[in-house]
């Protein structure tokens, strides 16, 4: 007979990148209010369009309400007591990677994103990002030869303001709800990408977020524009190191896909998922989103949730062009005191649209895993198709698992398909898979790494590599 | 406020003790609250126009277009002078006196949830004894039986249903609730299965011209029994229908199959909560709607299994058609799992008629609409054939291919 806590113990792993960069930095004064938000601007050197976007989120947000619709039950947050900039002290104008403080490519190589020029990681374009601030992108002259414009957004506010002012909240917009609400008001940096017409990038591109400071809270803000019949592949990845306390992350990432444009957006999320009583943690509360406005556009999320002690993230597809198409493919992986609400929205609006949503949520300890989706048919949508499948797998008798799907249909002409199960790492597969000489944890490791294998498909080469690692790492190690 | 301060003038402040208990929780909530998951997709002009009709104990005439062919089956009308205490041989049938009444009833109150309840607490409130009927069944070889409840125009009703299963009793009930041109009916039916016990139950709830309904059914399963529910809805302007099922120690059996039919602007809700309490639990459900004109077709369903309902089997599917353009549907299907040792899966489909299905019969020379009609019979069949007691005299297949 397997012992039960035998698969507990291995579902238990210390976080690897709880460690704090000891840097100087810079901040400001605690709380939120009209002079801070001015203050981020003027330290940003916006031009008004944007002081004004943010002022219009800040007065939006002060009249909105924390949701709790989703049931998440965590202390309340004391926004007067979150830092809402801070950036590593360093020359003001970097020309190139050798000004970059060394500490901070200390960090982000000891995280395993290498920036220096001899260790760059082959093919994939990096833009690291350090608590408030964007610190360096790698491949920037390669990709400008392509026409690709990828920088951090302060740098994209100061070199393309017309893109930023034509997009920027056009998908997610500052009223869209309480976070994004917060973040359109105060967000510090992020990514920019812009594909122009006709461009396959030639690489995949990268942002890597590193949440430093622990008072601070980091609101990165990412915007992605591909162009007619352009591509793109982008990954994101981020880490935190351990404190006792609660970040609070708050993002807004927007895509926009022209006709025949394909983004593919994948994310790592391995935030500090707090200790084993829940004490410390990041807060995740995301609010991403694409709008495939072109005809036959396609825009594909791929996420595997690792960390955070709480994720509140529902990666959207708008569908707006005819015969676009939006996926989904995630894998949630919450122990000891986490939770997770996460799922996505494809809303059909155009005709002949496709959307396909495969979630897979693993949870253990005492966990809580939530799928919550919505699949929208709207009146004009006909001929479209969804098929959505969440299965959940449940370790120990204390975690849930939690399906909420929100199907609704106005186009009689559509098709909508969606389907649930449980399951659990049963007895008889492990017994099967030993008696086949296979080690215990590795049989473990092997059914969760079949559970989810048709997410692990869809992310890109370098990605699967991390995510079958990251799970594994979760999976294995404290079988004594 | 207004629906409270309209009871109390109705009854001139005679009221019992139950309708004083629920009067007191609804001045605290006296509407439901629309932002929550059970009442967010409600229309509330719809449901205000339910709660517009002035409130009446009275009912009238005892009309139904279903007949009483059958001799063997007992037929009870919720209402004035509806009695019952029949002892045969092998079964008794008795009315619960209103002291036990009024005790189960308080007991039921202390655990209802506010808003979730918030139906059950209205027709509590409406509700003196007149319309209430309790029951006691045991024994064996019970014959049919078959209780309606029907509303009177231009006003509001509300009817009461208790019953209790004893042990190792079998039965087969059709509730029947008929609605009246301009009317709104708030039933409400309490059931209580003892251990061994086994119910058919069937629940059809037939409208007229802007009929509106709030039926809400509460079940509690005991050790080995089960329940089986058949219902269908159809020609309301506004209807809800709420289960509400217990599986109080796990180790029982529950089987649902219910169909929601809607056309012109009606709206036809279903809300369903199984709350597994114990180990070993079953379910099957199926929920079918269709949708046609401009009408709005909800379904919501919540399997809910805690850490102590280990080994629970159940599955929920929800299957939607989906007819006209301006017609929509909703649906909800969800699970909220705890216990690790379990089988849960749910699915749910939104599609019109199957266009190869119905280019098939007509290479085979049958004519579009009557393939139509194939097609939706066997839709309704399933659903149908589920529903005791009416199955095989009622029609109920021609009475639904008549009205679509």
């Amino acid at each position: 007979m397997v012992n039960e806590n035998l698969v507990k113990d291995v579902v238990k792993e210390p976080y690897k990148y709880g460690f704090v960069t000891d840097i100087e930095t810079e901040k400001i004064e605690k709380g939120i209010n009209e002079n801070i938000i001015r203050l981020i601007s003027q330290k940003k050197e916006e031009p008004k369009f944007l002081l004004d976007f943010r002022l219009k989120a800040f007065k939006k947000w002060q009249k909105m309400k924390e949701p709790d619709w989703a049931g998440l039950g965590y202390k309340k947050i004391d926004y007067q007591d979150i830092i809402y900039y801070s950036a590593p002290k360093q020359k003001e104008k970097i020309s190139s990677l050798d000004e970059v403080d060394p500490k901070l490519l200390e960090t982000f190589d000891k995280l395993g994103i290498p920036l220096t020029e001899q260790k760059k990681l082959t093919n994939v374009a990096v833009d690291a990002v350090f608590d408030s601030v964007s610190i360096a992108t790698t491949f920037r002259e390669e990709l400008a030869e392509h026409g690709v414009i990828f920088c951090s957004i302060s740098e994209a506010v100061k070199n393309h303001a017309d893109l930023i002012e034509k997009y920027l909240g056009t998908v997610v917009p500052a009223s869209d709800n309480y976070f994004a609400a917060l973040n359109s008001a105060v967000f510090s940096d992020g990514s920019f990408v812009y594909i122009p017409k006709g461009v396959t990038c030639p690489m995949d591109l990268s942002s890597y977020f590193r949440i430093n400071s622990g008072d601070s809270g980091q609101f990165e803000r990412t915007l992605i524009i591909a162009e007619e019949s352009s591509s793109v592949s982008y990954l994101e990845g981020c880490t935190a190191p351990m404190f006792d306390t609660n970040t609070l992350h708050a993002a807004v990432v927007e895509l926009i896909a022209l006709d025949d444009a394909s983004i593919k957006y994948s994310t790592v999320q391995n935030w500090y998922a707090g200790d084993e009583e829940g004490i410390g943690g990041i807060f995740n509360f995301v609010t991403k989103r694409g709008k495939c406005l072109g005809k036959r556009s396609k825009i594909s999320w791929s996420q595997v949730e690792t960390g955070s002690a709480i994720t509140w993230k529902y990666p959207s597809c708008l569908l707006l062009g005819e015969e676009s198409v939006g996926e989904f493919y995630s894998v949630a992986l919450t122990n000891n005191l986490q939770q997770a609400d996460t799922g996505t929205k494809m809303i059909h609006i155009g005709p002949k649209t496709k959307s396909t949503i495969v979630s897979k949520g693993i949870s253990a300890g005492n966990s809580k895993n939530s799928y919550r989706g919505l699949v929208k048919m709207g009146a004009k949508a006909k001929g479209s198709r969804n098929y959505s499948q969440c299965d959940s797998m449940l370790i120990g008798d204390q975690a849930s698992a939690n399906t909420f799907p929100y199907i609704k249909s106005q186009q009689p002409n559509s098709e909508i398909e969606h389907e649930a199960s449980t399951c659990r790492i049963s007895e008889d597969q492990l017994f099967y898979l030993q008696s086949r000489g296979i080690e215990f944890e590795e049989a473990v490791s092997m059914m969760v790494s079949g559970f989810c294998r048709d997410v692990f498909n869809q992310l890109p080469m370098e990605f699967a590599a991390e995510a079958d690692k990251l799970l594994a790492l979760k999976l294995e190690g404290s079988v004594g | 406020m207004e629906i409270i301060e309209k009871i109390k003038n109705q009854f001139n402040d005679n009221l019992t003790e139950i309708q004083k208990i629920c009067l007191d929780k609804l001045q605290e909530i006296p509407l439901p609250n629309p932002k929550s998951e059970q009442w967010r997709l409600s229309n509330r002009s719809k449901f205000s126009n339910f709660l517009n009709y002035s409130v009446n104990e009275k009912n009238p005439k005892f009309d139904t277009p279903f007949p009483n062919t059958s001799q063997g089956t007992i037929r009870l009308v919720i209402g004035d002078n509806c009695q019952i205490n029949l002892i045969e041989e092998n079964y008794s049938i008795k009315q619960l006196s209103e002291d036990k009444l009024v005790k189960y009833i308080k007991e039921q109150i202390s655990c209802f949830e506010q808003n979730e309840n918030w139906s059950d607490l209205l027709n509590l409130s409406l509700n003196s004894t007149k319309n209430t009927l309790g029951l006691k069944i045991n024994g064996s070889e019970i014959p049919p039986i078959e209780i309606f409840s029907h509303a009177s125009s231009n006003s509001l009703n509300a009817k009461t249903l208790i019953i209790f299963l004893e042990k190792n009793c079998d039965i087969d009930l059709l509730q029947v609730n008929l609605g009246k041109e301009n009317s709104s009916l708030s039933q409400s039916t309490f059931f209580c299965l003892e251990e061994n016990s086994s119910v058919n139950h069937g629940v059809v709830s037939y409208g007229e011209n802007k009929s509106n309904l709030l039926n809400s059914l509460n079940v509690i399963q005991q050790n080995n029994s089960e329940y089986n529910l058949g219902s269908l809805h159809f020609k309301f302007n506004y209807a809800r229908f709420e289960i509400r099922i217990k599986q109080s120690a796990g180790n029982a059996k529950t089987n649902i199959k219910g169909m929601q039919i809607t056309k012109k602007d009606e709206q036809i809700s279903t809300f369903t909560k199984i709350d597994f309490n114990g180990p070993n639990g079953f379910l099957d459900q199926i929920n079918k709607s269709l949708a046609d004109d401009k009408s709005h077709a909800i379904f919501e369903g919540s399997i809910i299994v805690p850490k102590i309902a280990q080994k629970t089997d159940a599955s929920q599917l929800s299957r939607n058609l989906l007819l006209s353009n301006l017609a929509q549907i909703d649906t909800k299907p969800q699970l909220e799992i705890i216990a690790d040792d379990v089988k849960c899966k749910h699915g749910a489909t939104i599609s019109q008629l199957n266009e190869e299905e119905l280019f098939y019969m007509r290479t085979r020379g049958i004519t579009l609409t009557e393939a139509s009609k194939l097609q939706l019979s066997s839709y309704f069949q399933e659903i149908i054939s589920f529903i005791p007691i009416s199955k095989d005299r009622w029609d109920l297949l021609d009475k639904l291919l008549k009205e679509n």
